[in-house]
């Protein structure tokens, strides 16, 4: 097998298979949980529970990953926050922006949109790697993430840092040839791709269902989320 | 071998897991920031203390029974099922070193109802029998002598009358055709019968219609500390039971948290509630006796030494009566009243609620975070700080005496009844 042929492999057959195991995979998760039954709160509300959602989004969205000290508790960690919230955006801005990628969705929906200029998506993805070497040191030193971090969280770190390093060389056009880094990239998202519904990345999911709770327990308790 | 202790408590995660508690562990993403919001954590520097960890025992029953990845990690010998020594090493966890204050929730970038469901790890260890003696002797004095301090009946009626001639108040027992049945705490008439004779007085003031029960004489509720749902549920039903029988058309749950949260909240979705009964709590109730021009308060009465407010978790972060004690501190010590950061919804618990100060053993921890409370109230310079929680009253009443620290500490009902005109 030559890379040429390796690249054909990654960018079909196995590309293909991984999306079908992750959407097959976390629809599994999803429905299981959802199967798991819900009990009506039958406690009259004081608040308004759809604000308290509202709020709740809007606050974890827009302004807790970037400005943490508005919560007055981080009085120790507020890099992991700001790691944490700039590592999400840096993805986003990628997957949704990057010119290759929008090839990717355009394949896939039939209709794609405009790239950001070169400048501007080398900036975000180092500012992404960048803050998963921070978010991994931290997790190598802080004594809670020592404790809670076992094997399982250590492949979730590998398998979304891949991707992103090998996208990164493949965009900028370093060290390798481009069958090579290309195939390289491929294997890693599907390797990502097929980890996600046995692990904790599952949360972009199950975390419409917290924010949600969280959001929804505040505005019925008439309290600021 | 499983145990019949270990199995109990499995049993009991599987019944609590419902898509609620499946779909916040599942959001989890270790990510530890948790640790951050719990003053145990602060205050001790025990990784084991972050509010995540304390979720173990569930999360694994949970991953274990339903997931494919828990079954998995089963198999491959990453984790181990839950034994007997496990319950005991995570009982001083979730006993010893959290008061239930959901603090962490409002720090958890996903959201994770961190409170209610560590809550839910307290059920498997109550069904367990791993609770710490002294909290499940409290339990069981409630049970059967009706108070958590051993407080009987008669002793009940002889406090009561003592405070009538004491304060001079008149305080209405099993009066039929009540329109309100106040529940209070034994903490409240053994050790705080000052606030008891305020709360009194304050009623009586507004010329409301109220009467407390001897039936329903107890508003703390122990089952609900150690989790206990059916001893939760005895001890709610003990004081509806005594709202249908005298016909009142509100319950008024006096200064004490967890007892609010029980009826406000939890007993709606546990049991049969009456129906047409409101819950409220003094420190609303009195404010809206104020709102409505039922009573009249002196203004600027506390105005002279700076005076501060405790937020307490269950009735002020978990029950959004925010800004009436405020309001109400606005009116008598309008010059003297400040902040302590953080505050309302983000304020740090006092370390003693959720059962914590019943525990002997828990007493170094309670401190260890109460010094954290003293820091706040040395920024404000304080000379005297106000609560509406009794338990959160007792941690502070205590914890200042060890430390011999100079803050007066005052009930809010206390404070209003004294500038009443």
């Amino acid at each position: 097998m030559n890379w040429t042929e390796i690249m054909n492999f990654s960018r079909g057959l196995l590309l293909h298979v991984s999306m079908i195991i992750f959407v097959a995979g976390m629809s599994y998760r999803l429905v299981r949980v959802l199967l798991l039954g819900w009990q009506r709160d039958r406690a009259t509300n004081k608040g308004s529970k759809l604000k308290g959602v509202i709020v709740n989004y809007l606050k974890g969205l827009l302004v807790l990953p970037f400005i943490p000290w508005v919560r007055r508790t981080f009085r120790h960690n507020e890099l992991t926050f700001i790691a944490g919230g700039l590592f999400h955006l840096s993805l986003f801005v990628v997957l949704a922006f990057g010119t290759a990628h929008i090839m990717v969705w355009k394949s896939l929906w039939g209709f794609g949109w405009k790239s950001l200029p070169t400048p501007v998506l080398a900036f975000f993805s180092s500012v992404g790697i960048i803050s998963m070497i921070v978010l991994l040191i931290n997790r190598l030193t802080h004594p809670v993430l020592k404790l809670l971090t076992r094997l399982p969280v250590w492949i979730n770190w590998l398998v979304v840092f891949l991707p992103m390093i090998t996208g990164f060389i493949m965009a900028r056009h370093l060290w390798f040839r481009y069958e090579v880094i290309f195939s390289l990239h491929l294997i890693s998202v599907s390797l990502l791709l097929i980890w996600i519904p046995l692990g904790r990345i599952s949360h972009f999911l199950f975390y419409f269902f917290s924010k949600t709770i969280h959001g929804a327990q505040a505005g019925k308790r008439a309290v600021t989320p | 071998m499983k145990s019949q202790k270990t199995r109990s408590a499995i049993n009991t995660y599987l019944k609590e897991t419902g898509g609620w508690v499946a779909s916040q562990l599942e959001a989890c993403t270790r990510c530890g920031i948790c640790a951050e919001a719990c003053h145990f954590y602060q205050a001790l520097s025990n990784p084991e203390y972050a509010p995540i960890w304390k979720l173990e025992p569930l999360r694994r029953v949970y991953e274990q029974r339903f997931t494919v990845a828990g079954k998995l990690k089963l198999a491959l010998g990453l984790e181990k099922k839950l034994t007997d020594s496990d319950l005991e090493h995570w009982s001083k966890i979730v006993y010893e070193a959290c008061t239930v204050c959901n603090k962490c929730a409002h720090v958890c970038p996903m959201g994770i109802q961190l409170g209610p469901l560590i809550h839910e790890v307290r059920a498997g260890m109550a069904a367990a029998g791993v609770v710490p003696a002294d909290l499940a002797e409290a339990t069981e004095k409630q049970k059967t002598i009706g108070s958590p301090l051993g407080l009987s009946d008669e002793m009940w009626r002889e406090r009561i009358d003592w405070i009538t001639d004491e304060w001079e108040v008149e305080i209405p027992v099993d009066k039929a055709g009540a329109e309100s049945l106040l529940v209070f705490t034994s903490i409240e008439i053994m050790k705080f019968p000052d606030n008891l004779a305020a709360v009194a007085r304050i009623l009586n003031r507004a010329g409301e219609n109220w009467t407390v029960s001897s039936t329903g004489r107890e508003v703390v509720n122990f089952g609900y500390f150690e989790a206990d749902e059916e001893l939760t549920r005895l001890f709610l039903y003990r004081v509806f039971k005594a709202a249908e029988e005298l016909g009142v058309r509100k319950i008024i749950i006096s200064e004490c948290g967890h007892a609010y949260e029980a009826f406000r909240w939890e007993a709606p979705n546990m049991m049969k509630v009456p129906k047409g009964v409101e819950i409220v709590h003094i420190s609303e109730y009195i404010h809206h006796l104020w709102k409505t021009g039922r009573i009249k308060l002196k203004e600027g009465a506390f105005d002279g030494e700076t005076i501060t407010f405790h937020d307490s978790c269950k009735i002020q972060r978990r029950g959004g009566i925010i800004k009436q004690p405020r309001e109400l501190l606005g009116v008598l010590a309008p010059k003297s009243f400040r902040e302590m950061t953080p505050n309302r919804e983000q304020s740090m618990c006092c370390g003693g609620g959720g059962g914590v100060i019943s525990i002997k053993e828990a007493d170094s921890n309670r401190y260890a975070v109460f010094e954290m409370k003293l820091e706040q109230l040395r920024e404000v310079q304080a000379g005297a700080v106000c609560m509406v929680c009794s338990n959160c009253r007792l941690q502070f009443v205590d914890s200042l005496a060890h430390f011999n620290f100079p803050v007066k500490v005052h009930g809010l009902a206390e404070l209003v009844s004294r500038a009443l005109v």
